[in-house]
């Protein structure tokens, strides 16, 4: 029966499609199918009973106890406007420099990738504050909606990230299945920290290609991205520093407790959450009406996010029930090519998939199928999950479709037209698939750090 | 009859808001009793499971309780390709099917199977696994959300269903 199992994929997408609410369309149509498996044949309602323990399983979950709390430093962050003090300043830093203020932008999308880590959230801001200072300053619509598109999507790989700790815990239990599977009844564990310090280089890594392209524009078509002319303003060291300490020692304590296991992503995140507060208010941005609306965005994003985990759990036990576990396995241990061209198949249904699903999704969906699999032949759990990241965040970097060109074009002028902004990401994407190349060639980019801080 | 229907979809609504701003303080008291936890590990270098574990239970409360406010606020995330360019019409059909077909059957499944999982936890006097943990009507009553949460969920999907039919009447 496990075609019914692929069908059910296949009408969960086409469901989608139709716009109702993912966490519902997911359940909803999974309910469906095993309902129909259990009176047509071939579904066992047993597979279902498991329901209401699974879901008090993602209640009493304690890695996700993290994604409200680091939600909740990237809303308080956001609102107390600490990107628009970054801008301001590099850009006056960088500006005068040919080039420069697509390099600032690159860094300020860096720093705003490890602070607030909210991908739809750091496109905007940049596209509103950026986009038009450097189309007033010369620079060509192309390079600029490029630059912006790329470095508002680094909050997906640049830890801590919200998407990675989700990863994280999905991967964890990918990996423990995996190992039961060959008759390791004493596994390895895989942790968000893990997860973290193997996205930091590969992370650094594509900052340093964004910059690296941007600084050959500058050379060889030097039009398209003027300096500004010297007009006298100078940036003080204390203008500087007041700037861009307060977010990095944020980031640094965050990261740093995390990666030398002083502290777990969640304590982290409390912390940073904590501490984000008092930044606030030092800036005199925090009034009980915005706290009350960092409150309610935080509730509205995790119940988003863990009602798609709960529907996504429905799709799977429905999935699972009708042998599609094991349908994929035959499917992907088959492959001729062995384990390249299955982690390759994988990679270029999860691109597909980009098009039309989040992040979120895709992680909750998807990866738990997959992953068990490719582990099982082998592959390092951490290098996967971030050629997993890499690849989802080059998915919503392609046109047409691409979720970071939807955000961009709700906040360009329309001077801008999409087709520029189409052009001028494509650079970009080839930068993405360049670090998925040098990453397949190079795997210890990535095991490399986990190894040092937590031992192999 | 559509005002009717306006004046009862107005009415869920208000319960779901309300109990989405109630709710919204407990992220903020995940924040502040995370911060304690760890000032009392490193700085004192004492801890309590208990303490601990209201964290996670505030999480649990935070996006179970939250959910229908979230439906309220049309924050539960669409794959909106085509959503985006539909008329008013159009997208009034996807909330009343969806509503009809996904979210009172889930609900429904989830009330009815989660009743005897409940009810089980309750008549054992179920405590926490870790000594130290939350004392007796703790987990129950946490078990107990799975009940609470279909309900409201439903609730506002017919709140949303009452909305998009007055919206497909006007038009």
């Amino acid at each position: 029966m496990e075609w019914v199992a692929f069908l059910l994929f296949f009408a969960v997408i086409g469901m989608l499609l139709a716009g109702f609410p993912v966490a519902f369309s997911l359940g909803g149509t999974a309910l469906l199918f095993a309902t129909a498996g259990v009176f047509g044949g071939g579904f066992e309602v047993a597979f279902l009973s498991g329901l209401p323990s699974r879901i008090f399983g993602i209640m009493s979950n304690e890695t996700l106890v993290a994604v409200p709390l680091f939600v909740f430093m990237g809303i308080t962050l956001e609102r107390a406007q600490i990107a628009e003090d970054l801008l301001d300043t590099l850009s006056a830093l960088f500006g005068r420099l040919r080039g420069g203020l697509g390099i600032a932008v690159t860094l300020v999308g860096m720093l705003l990738a490890a602070s607030t880590g909210i991908v739809g959230a750091t496109v905007v801001t940049m596209g509103l504050l950026s986009l038009p200072t450097m189309l007033k300053r010369g620079y060509s619509p192309e390079i600029a909606s490029g630059t912006i598109c790329a470095s508002g999507t680094l909050g997906q790989i640049i830890p801590p990230s919200i998407i990675l700790v989700m990863l994280g815990d999905v991967m964890s239990s990918a990996y423990q299945q995996a190992q039961l599977q060959q008759g390791i009844f004493s596994p390895k564990t895989v942790s968000v920290g893990d997860l973290f310090a193997g996205a930091l280089i590969p992370g650094l890594l594509l900052v340093l290609l964004y910059m690296l392209y941007l600084f050959i524009v500058a050379i060889v078509k030097p039009s398209a991205m003027p300096a500004r002319p010297d007009d006298g303003e100078k940036v003080s060291f204390a203008r500087l520093i007041a700037a861009i300490a307060p977010p990095m020692i944020l980031i640094f304590a965050v990261l740093g407790s995390i990666l030398k296991g002083l502290a777990t992503p969640t304590e982290a995140a409390g912390v940073g959450a904590a501490g984000a507060m008092l930044l606030a208010l030092q800036r005199r941005s925090l009034s009980f009406a915005r706290l009350q609306d960092i409150m309610r965005g935080t509730l509205r994003i995790s119940s988003m996010v863990f009602l798609i985990l709960i529907g996504a759990s429905v799709f799977s036990l429905v999935f699972r029930g009708y042998g599609g576990d094991d349908g994929v396995r035959t499917l992907l241990d088959n492959l001729p090519g062995g384990v390249f061209a299955a982690v390759l198949v994988v990679m270029l249904l999860m691109f597909v998939l980009g098009f039309v699903l989040d992040f979120i999704e895709i992680t909750f969906v998807v990866v738990p199928i997959v992953a068990p699999v490719l582990l099982a032949m082998g592959l390092d759990p951490v290098w996967l999950g971030i050629m997993i990241a890499i690849n989802l965040q080059t998915s919503f970097l392609t046109p047409p479709f691409g979720f970071a060109l939807f955000y961009l074009r709700g906040v360009a002028p329309p001077s801008v037209s999409t087709a520029q902004i189409y052009r001028g990401v494509i650079p970009f994407v080839a930068i993405q698939l360049l670090m998925l190349v040098i990453l397949t060639l190079f795997p210890r980019l990535v095991t490399w750090l986990p190894e040092q801080i937590y031992g192999g | 009859m559509s005002s009717r229907m306006i004046g009862v979809s107005q009415h869920l609504d208000a319960i779901s808001i309300a109990t989405g701003k109630a709710t919204a303080w407990l992220t903020l008291l995940m924040v502040i009793v995370t911060f304690v936890i760890v000032v009392l590990r490193y700085v004192f270098g004492v801890g309590f499971i208990w303490l601990q574990e209201s964290v996670i239970w505030m999480h649990a409360c935070v996006f179970m309780l939250g959910a229908a406010y979230t439906l309220q606020q049309d924050e539960h995330v669409r794959v909106d390709v085509f959503y985006r360019g539909m008329n008013e019409r159009r997208r009034a059909w996807v909330n009343i099917i969806g509503v009809a077909i996904f979210v009172f059957p889930l609900c429904g499944y989830l009330f009815v199977e989660s009743l005897d999982y409940v009810s089980r936890s309750w008549s054992f006097k179920e405590i926490s696994r870790d000594t130290g943990g939350l004392p007796y009507p703790a987990i129950p009553l946490l078990k107990s959300i799975l009940l609470v949460m279909p309900l409201t969920v439903s609730l506002q999907g017919l709140s949303l269903m009452l909305q998009s039919i007055s919206s497909l009447r006007r038009s």
